[in-house]
């Protein structure tokens, strides 16, 4: 090695010393950490004035009235704010900035238990099938919970199918999804088995019963070339999570759902026992995980709810009782921080009760969620 | 008709699909009904309960959905005042026992375009009519109570010309928003009286609310807001997280020109009886006052538990031209007080005025032509409210109000020995019904 050599080696490795470090910051940074910015894009009322926004999902890919990307948003309410009857998912076109109505079914629909009202459960298909779970009510309390369904919509919004069984009992929290396109696996979270009413309360909290009885059912399905899927087989992978009515958030219960990048292990938001769960070989077992392992519990935690994967590979999770969105570590269970989405000081503590669905935005560099105080689509971006 | 009537936002639900027909156009429509029964039942000038009710409507529409424009908002509303007024005929108080209390009237009060800049809510303005009680002085917590003071305050509902553009009253305008992290700027240029400045009485000068006038002097009025936490706010475990505050600190000022609360244009008091009885003139007048909110305790077991405090000063130097040189409102509310009560909020509040000394002076003038006549101070009252929410629609909310010198010390027009007004106990019962 020459002395100019000597020179450029040295150089290199001082420059090494000094970026390394740097890098390995920057990889390490908490995702909400470069989340700086929060748009409202759009009131999610359609036309007929449901409101409640719940699910959020974008569109993997362009098919019948959906663009790639877009943003596919149900609503739970009906006009006139009754919990369990909305009947509309929305789409938003982010080129545009234009929402649309994309499907509306009756509320009363024979072959869903109980009639409609679209909750947090919905994913769309490569192959263009939206797929939206339904926790019905009349009365717009839990006294009139029917046992809802899986809704399956073409691409141009008709309904074309409707899933109902005895696994099936009010299709809740987000859905996790492997899809391959031919076939795909869906995880639902269900949260309406034997709910008591809203009257009879426990004798110890003062809260309407829990009952150990939230599953989470894996559906694999076959999709036949311009045919709507068919369920192949239907597994509960994971039961006895707390579920209970509630008067103004109507039902509690287990609810985000996420698959790890490892490809076999699905988390899980438990939304009253207040932690994130993991249940095992999720695509594979046979049998009920139970309600899996803890990943992580309380800390920053205020009943968590939906659940998505940041691109560092971390979850963000909404809290309900809160304007939050916190971020965890699934493997180590640690909390890196929460960050307001939400501030709205007319409710208390701020946000308390706002929040529901969200989704990565397609870019990676931030993520869409609903407002149901304002009945709005936002977006957090870096 | 009736279905989920028990838990459905609007008792009149979609009004015969007038709210769904609204929706296709962005339109939405708000009807109010407030209706109360209060009565002294001891002290005042008279005993005796009596009914008031406001009747209000809103329409707003969103122009994303009607014309495809962002950020736009055209706002219009209506109030329907009935019943009579128990402040006016029973308390002769100058804190006004019902923030309902108005003429019998049906008026326009609002009417307004608000043009957002920015996706991020961090620039908008508002032209048209406006009520300043709705975005200036409003402290949150203090919204809870019946009395008048904790919504519009004591000081600009006296010193300000006709009351000031609050409620019943709106003036022409134009306001402007700006947030940045924490801090937000309010400020706004209107009208410097919502009536004709020279009548005697502003409600019934502009009695439909349609009076519209530009022609008088200027009120302008800033205030800078502080609020955690503020959108992206980041907060780490194990980290102790604060509790949600609103802070503001705001002033305005008027070009009207105000009457001397002692003299006259020649110098004599107004209360000697050669005096021309036209008072002195002051050009201008203004205030500053602060606003504090804030959340001093959450119920570790259920997060919906919280009790708050807030506090609302506000002042001017200029004792000659003001009635009121200083008002304050404090308080404390409890949400879901009774467990499971989830929607339901207690509160302790209270609220002084101070008569300025020029006014005092006055009284002390008249001493002269009334021996024993007495001088105002101060006025304070406590109020103690139960809001309970009976149906998402419909509220219950008894209330009671205890009066410590009403009126600042007046003399009662029914004493023929010109006592005060004696303390007032008012005890009351208000409904809330969205339609």
């Amino acid at each position: 090695m020459n002395i100019h050599s000597a020179k450029t080696f040295i150089l290199f490795v001082a420059l090494l010393a000094v970026a390394v470090p740097s890098l390995r910051a920057d990889q390490a940074k908490p995702f909400l950490e470069t989340i700086h910015h929060r748009r409202t894009l759009i009131s999610t009322i359609p036309n007929s004035g449901d409101l409640n926004p719940y699910a959020v999902i974008v569109a993997p890919v362009s098919a019948g009235r959906v663009q790639k990307d877009d943003v596919l948003i149900s609503n739970f309410n009906g006009l006139t704010n009754l919990q369990g009857t909305g009947t509309t998912v929305v789409d938003y076109n982010p080129s545009t900035k234009r929402l649309t109505t994309f499907a509306h079914v009756p509320q009363h629909l024979p072959q869903c238990p109980g009639g409609v009202g679209l909750s947090t459960a919905m994913t769309m298909l490569k192959s263009g099938w939206l797929i939206v779970g339904s926790a019905p009510s009349t009365d717009g309390t839990t006294r009139t919970l029917g046992a809802g369904c899986l809704l399956v919509f073409d691409s141009n919004g008709q309904l074309a199918a409707t899933w109902a069984n005895e696994n099936i009992r009010c299709p809740w929290g987000n859905v996790a999804l492997i899809d391959s396109g031919t076939s795909a696996t869906l995880f639902v979270s269900m949260a309406g088995f034997d709910v008591p009413p809203l009257q009879v309360r426990d004798p110890v909290t003062g809260y309407p019963v829990t009952v150990n009885k939230g599953t989470v059912l894996r559906i694999n399905l076959s999709i036949p070339e311009g045919k709507p899927p068919v369920i192949t087989d239907q597994t509960v992978i994971a039961n006895g999570f707390a579920q209970r009515a509630d008067r103004d958030v109507f039902l509690i219960g287990p609810t985000g759902l996420v698959m790890a990048a490892d490809g076999t292990t699905l988390y899980a938001s438990d939304a009253l026992s207040n932690q994130i769960v993991a249940i095992p070989d999720a695509t594979t077992r046979k049998d009920s995980a139970g309600t899996g392992h803890a990943v992580s519990k309380d800390g920053l935690l205020r009943r968590p709810l939906a659940m998505a994967m940041a691109p560092n590979g971390n979850l963000l999770v909404l809290n309900a009782k809160n304007g939050q969105v916190v971020e965890l570590n699934p493997l180590t269970g640690e909390q890196f921080g929460a960050q307001w989405i939400d501030n709205n000081p007319a409710q208390s503590p701020p946000g308390n009760g706002d929040l529901f669905g969200l989704a990565i935005k397609p870019d990676g560099r931030g993520f869409y969620y609903v407002q149901d105080d304002v009945n709005s689509l936002l977006e957090a971006t870096q | 008709m009736l279905r989920g009537i028990t838990r459905r936002s609007y008792g009149l639900g979609d009004i015969c699909g007038l709210r769904e027909w609204l929706s296709k156009y962005g339109g939405t429509l708000s009807l109010v009904e407030t209706s109360e029964a209060l009565g002294n039942v001891s002290g005042g000038i008279n005993r005796s309960p009596e009914y008031d009710g406001l009747t209000q409507a809103v329409l707003q529409f969103n122009t994303q959905k009607a014309l495809h424009w962002y950020g736009g908002t055209f706002n219009v509303s209506a109030l329907q005042i009935h019943g009579q007024n128990l402040s006016q005929d029973n308390l002769a108080t100058l804190q006004t026992a019902s923030g309902i209390e108005a003429d019998r009237a049906t008026r326009l009060w609002e009417l307004w375009y608000d043009q957002k800049f920015d996706r991020e809510g961090r620039y908008d303005v508002k032209i048209g009519q406006q009520s300043l009680d709705q975005e200036f002085m409003v402290s949150q917590n203090a919204l809870l109570f019946v009395n008048t003071m904790f919504g519009w305050p004591m000081l600009p509902s006296a010193d300000m010309p006709g009351g000031g553009p609050a409620y019943p009253l709106s003036a022409l305008g134009a306001r402007a928003h700006v947030r940045a992290n924490s801090w937000t700027l309010l400020a706004g240029l209107f009208n410097g009286s919502p009536a004709n400045p020279n009548a005697d009485d502003s409600q019934k000068q502009n009695s439909s609310g349609t009076n519209f006038r530009l022609n008088d002097g200027g009120l302008a009025i800033a205030e800078l807001q502080y609020t955690y936490p503020s959108l992206g706010a980041m907060v780490r475990e194990g980290k102790k997280i604060p509790k949600g505050r609103v802070y503001k600190l705001g002033g305005w000022y008027d070009t009207e020109k105000f009457a001397d609360q002692e003299f006259d244009n020649t110098g004599l008091s107004l209360a000697n009886p050669a005096s021309t009885g036209a008072p002195q003139t002051h050009h201008g007048d203004y205030a500053i006052y602060a606003v504090a909110d804030q959340i001093v305790w959450i119920s570790p077991e259920d997060n919906d538990r919280t009790i708050s405090v807030f506090v609302r000063p506000m002042g001017t130097p200029l004792a000659d031209r003001n009635l009121i040189d200083f008002s304050m409102n404090a308080g404390l509310n409890f949400k879901e007080p009774i467990k499971h009560r989830d929607d339901d909020t207690f509160g302790v509040g209270m609220g002084y005025t101070h008569v300025s000394s020029r006014a005092s002076d006055l009284d002390r003038d008249q001493r002269a032509y009334t021996p024993g006549y007495p001088a105002r101070n101060g006025e304070t009252f406590v109020e103690v409210s139960y809001q309970y929410q009976r149906l998402v629609w419909w509220q219950l909310q008894p209330d009671f109000q205890y009066v410590f010198n009403p009126g600042a010390g007046v003399p009662n027009p029914n004493s023929s020995t010109g006592q005060r007004v004696k303390n007032e106990a008012v005890i009351g019962l208000r409904m809330n019904f969205a339609f």
